[in-house]
């Protein structure tokens, strides 16, 4: 189960609801380790003055902010903390916007909202967002971060978005192939063509019917290689090679291993050997087990 | 020559075979190779069994003396042609098993060292029908084959009785199976109370061969008639289908003459070669379980 990663209230006007921050997405990202091949043990990373080439001392870590001179202004952690919002303990909704002014571009993480303690309050919150079709826009401080968030109400439940700030986003005219675009001409036939492609692909959009292949493979890889299998590159990535005849390619094989079993007297051997545990009913593995259940 | 790997056309699909030289049974110094050869010739008669099926994928990467896995989700790395269905799954929903159609896709699957292949009694597209009726007879030692056989024919006794007929094969390891085929409407429950019902006949009126519970520790000298077989989301080793034991032995059907014979003590216990052999001479022994109709007896109020 998730656990909460904030709780405080929302406030607006004179209405105070307690609640707890959830995070709305779980990253599957697979991660690795970097490590000393010739060991297999984790590295480590050493902080290491360039000039002298020692360690430096957790505790002679500063903060230094560079100039345009190339010169750095020193913070210290004091000074900073002095700077820090205040934790208050309150998501303060401004105002409620439309959902559909707000530009995509503007969502950054999607968190879920839950009632603390009493439940009805934030039950009537979200009913009366669902029945006016309004977004609240709010700002709350989080982990001495201050934070902008969208909230918006999702099957009677609450929903906040934390969003980039304005001057966060890049202006498109600084990337030079977007900064003309208004200047082409463009003929209407050819607009009406393409709209017609787009409508002819237009669907509903159902998120389930795409996931994250490369990670499935990646997924796939470790699984193959930790039941011990050599895994090669696939075909596709290597030079093109000869395609031969599947009976022509095992004949060869079969061959060698006949002519292997020859050298080895005990694999003639016809006395079927005791066996050692019955595997019939290994299958029978259930419901309750994992797609791929391991076996030892 | 580890890593080496081969580019294949078979039936106009391209197949990358990698390792045909490991030794997947060392005591039998069989090979990927053998492996591979073996499946794409049993495949014609194979599929009859196999196609349409969602199959669980037993594999033994370092051969059959290592680690093995079973795989029940379809590998993400598979060609796109070989075919994928929504089988019994895990508290997280359905999976996607590998439905393995075609000459090609059985060839894909012997690659992945996947030696075993157990499928459900029922096809992929009826997944609440099951095809057949399983009766999965797995003895306890110090009983073997011999007591597995006679088993077998007293529940062709019974099934004779109610004018039903099954097909025996050799589970490819110690006991024997027989299929009884439906191929009509049938629900897993009914199919799993009628075996549960033929194996405590017959418990009750052999005691001292005929086991129904479970519990391995009640089986010693016994033959447990395992009737929890017939349930949904179960497997059952496919005819044909390689076992991972010290010596290549098949899943191998057989006829009720030699169910006979075992009875009496002949050994009942056939190898990838054999196996083709079989074939070539007597044709699919199991042919029967994918077309006979046959309906269970209702169950009386």
């Amino acid at each position: 189960m998730p656990r909460a990663i904030w709780s405080g209230s929302i406030s607006f006007g004179l209405v105070n609801i307690p609640v707890k921050l959830y995070s709305a997405v779980s990253r599957k990202t697979v991660h690795f380790n970097q490590l000393d091949a010739r060991t297999n043990s984790r590295i480590k990373q050493k902080r290491v003055n360039p000039e002298t080439g020692e360690e430096v001392p957790f505790e002679q870590i500063v903060k230094g902010y560079e100039l345009a001179s190339g010169a750095y202004v020193v913070v210290t952690d004091d000074e900073l903390a002095a700077l820090d919002p205040k934790a208050v303990r309150t998501i303060d909704i401004d105002e409620f916007v439309d959902l559909a002014d707000i530009d995509p571009i503007f969502y950054d993480s999607a968190y879920y909202l839950a009632p603390d303690k009493a439940a009805k309050p934030y039950a009537l919150l979200a009913k009366a967002m669902q029945e006016t079709g309004k977004v609240g826009i709010a700002h709350f401080v989080m982990r001495t971060k201050q934070y902008l968030a969208a909230i918006r109400p999702r099957d009677g439940r609450l929903l906040l978005s934390t969003m980039v700030y304005s001057d966060e986003v890049n202006d498109p005219v600084t990337i030079p192939e977007l900064a003309d675009l208004g200047d082409i001409e463009l003929p209407e036939r050819e607009i009406a063509m393409a709209e017609q492609l787009i409508s002819s692909l237009a669907t509903d959009f159902e998120p389930e019917r795409f996931t994250d292949t490369y990670r499935d493979a990646v997924l796939e890889l470790i699984e193959r290689k930790a039941a011990g299998e050599e895994v090669v590159a696939p075909a596709a990535s290597m030079e093109p090679e000869k395609v031969v005849d599947l009976m022509a390619a095992l004949e060869a094989s079969v061959a060698a291993a006949k002519e292997a079993r020859k050298r080895h007297p005990t694999a003639h051997d016809e006395v079927a050997p005791v066996a050692s545990a019955d595997e019939d009913a290994a299958a029978a593995d259930g419901a309750g087990s994992g797609a791929a259940s391991r076996t030892a | 020559m580890a890593g080496s790997s081969v580019e294949v056309e078979i039936e106009g699909r391209r197949l990358s075979l990698s390792n045909l030289d490991k030794v997947l049974y060392p005591q039998s110094h069989v090979t990927k190779g053998e492996v591979v050869d073996y499946y794409a010739r049993v495949a014609p008669v194979l599929l009859t069994h196999l196609s349409g099926r969602c199959v669980t994928l037993r594999r033994y990467p370092d051969g059959v003396e290592g680690e093995s896995f079973f795989e029940k989700r379809c590998p993400g790395h598979r060609p796109d042609w070989v075919h994928t269905a929504l089988g019994p799954g895990d508290r997280r929903g359905g999976i996607h098993y590998c439905v393995l159609d075609d000459v090609p896709s059985v060839v894909w699957a012997a690659n992945l060292a996947a030696l075993e292949l157990h499928t459900p009694m029922a096809r992929a597209a009826d997944l609440a029908t099951p095809t057949m009726v399983v009766f999965d007879l797995d003895p306890g030692p110090p009983a073997a084959m011999t007591e597995c056989a006679r088993v077998a024919l007293w529940i062709r006794d019974v099934l004779d009785h109610l004018d039903l007929q099954a097909f025996p094969k050799t589970s490819g390891s110690k006991g024997l199976q027989l299929y009884l085929p439906l191929n009509t409407e049938a629900d897993h429950e009914h199919a799993r109370d009628f075996a549960l019902a033929v194996a405590q006949l017959l418990e009750k009126q052999h005691p001292g061969e005929v086991l129904t519970e479970m519990r391995k520790e009640l089986r010693t000298g016994k033959v447990f008639i395992d009737w929890s077989q017939n349930a949904s989301f179960k497997t059952t080793v496919c005819a044909y289908s390689l076992r991972a034991r010290p010596r290549p032995t098949v899943s191998t059907p057989v006829t009720w003459d030699e169910v006979q014979a075992a009875a009496d003590g002949a050994p009942l216990s056939f190898e990838a070669h054999e196996v083709l052999e079989r074939i070539a001479r007597l044709g699919d022994l199991f042919a029967p379980t994918a077309t006979l109709r046959q309906a269970l007896p209702t169950p009386t109020a």
